[in-house]
């Protein structure tokens, strides 16, 4: 690496989520730290600048107006926006949440009603701005991370799959804990990229990394129910891990 | 400064703690009228989220409150529902569990210590230069870390948030195998974790609080020094059963937070690793024995900063057990791996509590569910709920102390205070929606 080029800067930063990204982040810096400068990081280092860089990986939703206010600076201070973790793509359990309660009423419930607090209804990046590279996970995968930001430094937009956890799952050559221990593994609608973990074990995927494309979700509810699953649980089960109300129209009709 | 001044003290985000928080001190007449510590992490509502999903689900939910302690959220939260339905595990899955939760404890407080707590005694501004100009203890991080996470992948599945920890059991057990390379990890590891304690005896605290913590923690099963139990204990003398918990925790909300705060008995609350240690010290063998009578703790000293090598000291601790707990499990029969070692668990209506003790102090999780198996109502008291009340006093107490002498270092050496509680703002905002006492 040439010494007389500035290296390539990054920020990390955090909305509301638990901060698995941040730690996976972190767990991984001495990999990068010899091909980037950290500008801004608050929760690993003490000295932080928000100045224009060019990677920033944001974790967590947007869930109050703070949030909001630091996504707008963040974006306008980066070129590529990195949305990591289901919370910044998906909007994971929080968004679950607030699909069947209203944060107002959420609010009341927990902080009284009178309460100053501010909250909006849990979001990913992408409802509010422009969001470059969607890099999905519960926590994401350090692999997958560390291929994507190689890609971003080389000024090259990474492709990130969203194939079902079957095909992972396959691969590996699992039995199939769906079919024979009638577990309800939602891997069939569930972006791969754990590496089909749970079944791994010989447990169900509970969906933590999202939908996969085209996620085929009448289908799945039928094969739940015919193991016995009321359609209320399974709609519950599949909305879990934030995914959209919209990919359940057709179900919650029925 | 004149006396009639009025002077704020403002520190608008703590850096190097687990989410989100502030400090503001308000100062009238020399006298400290007004401290508040403002979590401004956003709220999750966790309580809220879990209602209607079934039993089996929830560990796996909950365990998303904190990455960095979501085995202990796992754990708690199967603690709860197990007991709720009669449910007792064997000893491979207990052991396993305990197994998992060390995992944590050596991640967690190494990653504290280390990343968090260290660059302020040694003067790091960012971490290009901790890699760069400390490798020593740049090393020591990053051994204990990826121990704690090996253990953590080999027995939970993964780094955190776990995916073979379950209601009713584990879904695959790690074979003999599987196990050994992780003694050779820990035999390495314990020596470092030796050398950190050393290190952070060396440090002199740079402020002081005045007045004695109310203590508080699990008592450890089977009389050894650990993480699991079932009746707290405190340092004014009282024990309670978990199961009571609402009697002798009181939470409220504040108006300038996110996070609620807890109270016990009426009293401000310390939780960890030095309530641990200054409760439960006489349980404690091997190495960790050793260092903590050589240490200032011994002596009774309760500063907050010894926190860091309270963590230091339940790090050894925890290599420790680690090793006895995967020797007892190379022991088990083979056979017995082949099975998963998971019981499905019939849905009974009832309610009860879980507690673990988590890296930063007491963990309570309640459910209430229904014959259905789904949740009706639920509550977590998290470690760091507990302890806001305890820090706020602990800036009062300091700052009171530097009042009328010239202090440039104030608002470092709080930051230095509060971060020696390992605050987990990510874990306080997902407070409860009773309001009991
Ligand atoms: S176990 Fe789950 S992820 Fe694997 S093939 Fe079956 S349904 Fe798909
Ligand atoms: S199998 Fe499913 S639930 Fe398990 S880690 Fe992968 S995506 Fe998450």
């Amino acid at each position: 690496m040439s010494t007389n080029q500035p290296l390539p800067r990054i920020a990390v930063h955090s909305l509301t989520g638990c901060a698995g990204e941040l730690l996976v982040i972190l767990e991984n810096l001495d990999k990068l730290l010899p091909f980037v400068h950290v500008t801004s990081f608050p929760f690993a280092q003490g000295k932080n600048e928000i100045r224009p860089v060019d990677i920033t990986f944001v974790e967590g939703s947007v869930s109050q107006p703070h949030d909001l206010e630091k996504l707008t600076e963040l974006r306008a201070n980066t070129r590529w926006l990195v949305a990591v973790g289901n919370c910044a793509v998906w909007g994971c359990v929080q968004r679950a949440g607030c699909n069947h309660c209203s944060v107002q009423k959420m609010i009341d419930a927990v902080y009284g009603t009178n309460s100053p607090i501010e909250a909006l209804p849990a979001a990913p990046l992408d409802h509010y701005v422009p969001v470059d590279v969607k890099l999905s996970g519960c926590p994401i995968d350090a692999t997958q991370f560390l291929a994507v930001t190689a890609n971003l430094l080389r000024d090259h937009l990474p492709y990130v799959t969203h194939k079902p956890v079957c095909l992972e799952c396959k691969l590996k050559e699992n039995g199939c804990v769906l079919i024979e221990k009638n577990l309800p593994c939602l891997g069939p609608v569930t972006a791969a990229g754990c590496g089909a973990l749970c079944p791994s074990v010989g447990a169900a995927c509970y969906g933590c990394w999202g939908p996969c494309e085209e996620p085929q979700m009448e289908a799945m509810a039928t094969i739940l129910s015919e193991k016995g699953y009321q359609l209320d649980e399974v709609l519950g089960r599949l909305q879990a891990f934030g995914a959209p109300k919209e990919l359940f129209v057709r179900l919650e009709k029925s | 400064m004149g006396n009639s001044e009025k002077k704020r003290i403002e520190i608008p985000e703590i850096c190097r703690v687990e989410g989100h928080s502030a400090v503001y001190v308000e100062i009238d007449q020399g006298k400290v009228t007004n401290v508040q510590l403002d979590v401004f992490e956003g709220t999750r509502f966790f309580e809220q989220i879990v209602i209607g999903h079934h039993f089996e689900e929830i560990p796996h939910i909950t365990s998303r409150v904190c990455a960095i302690c979501s085995s202990g959220h796992v754990l708690a939260a199967i603690n709860a529902i197990e007991h709720i339905l009669g449910f007792h595990p064997n000893t491979t899955v207990s052991l396993f569990r305990e197994l998992l939760h060390l995992g944590m404890v050596i991640e967690s407080h190494a990653t504290h210590i280390c990343a968090l707590a260290l660059p302020d005694f040694l003067n790091i501004p960012d971490l290009m230069e901790f890699a760069s100009a400390h490798k020593e203890e740049f090393s020591t991080w990053t051994i204990l870390r990826n121990l704690g996470s090996a253990i953590q992948t080999t027995v939970g599945g993964r780094a955190f948030h776990p995916v073979n920890m379950h209601v009713g059991g584990i879904s695959r057990c790690p074979s003999g195998d599987e196990l050994k390379p992780l003694l050779e990890k820990l035999s390495f590891a314990q020596q470092k974790a030796i050398d950190l304690c050393s290190l952070l005896m060396q440090f002199q605290p740079k402020v002081r609080r005045t007045t004695e913590p109310t203590f508080l923690a699990l008592i450890p099963n089977k009389g050894k020094y650990g993480f699991f139990g079932d009746t707290v204990k405190s340092s004014d003398g009282w024990e309670q059963s978990i199961q009571n918990y609402r009697d002798y925790l009181s939470e409220k909300s504040v108006p300038y937070s996110h996070a609620k705060q807890s109270k016990g008995r009426g009293k401000p609350l310390m939780v960890g690793s030095m309530a641990r240690l200054a409760l439960f010290h006489d349980l404690l063998d091997g190495q960790a024995k050793h260092i903590y009578q050589s240490s200032p703790l011994a002596s009774g000293d309760t500063n907050t900063i010894l926190n860091n090598l309270a963590q230091a000291i339940e790090v050894v601790h925890a290599i420790e057990r680690a090793q006895e707990i995967i020797r007892v499990l190379q022991e088990v029969e083979e056979p017995q791996f082949a099975h998963p070692e998971i019981t499905k668990l019939k849905p009974i209506a009832g309610s009860g509590s879980g507690a673990v003790e988590c890296p930063r102090g007491t963990l309570y999780h309640y459910y209430d569910i229904d014959e259905a198996g789904k949740i009706l109502q639920a509550d977590m008291v998290t470690p760091s709920a507990q302890n806001t009340a305890r820090i706020e006093l602990d800036i009062r107490e300091v700052v009171d102390q530097t009042l009328g002498k010239t202090s440039d270092q104030l608002e470092g050496n709080l930051e230095t205070l509060i971060r020696a509680y390992d605050p987990c703002n990510t874990c306080a905002t997902h407070m409860v929606s009773v309001n009991y006492l």
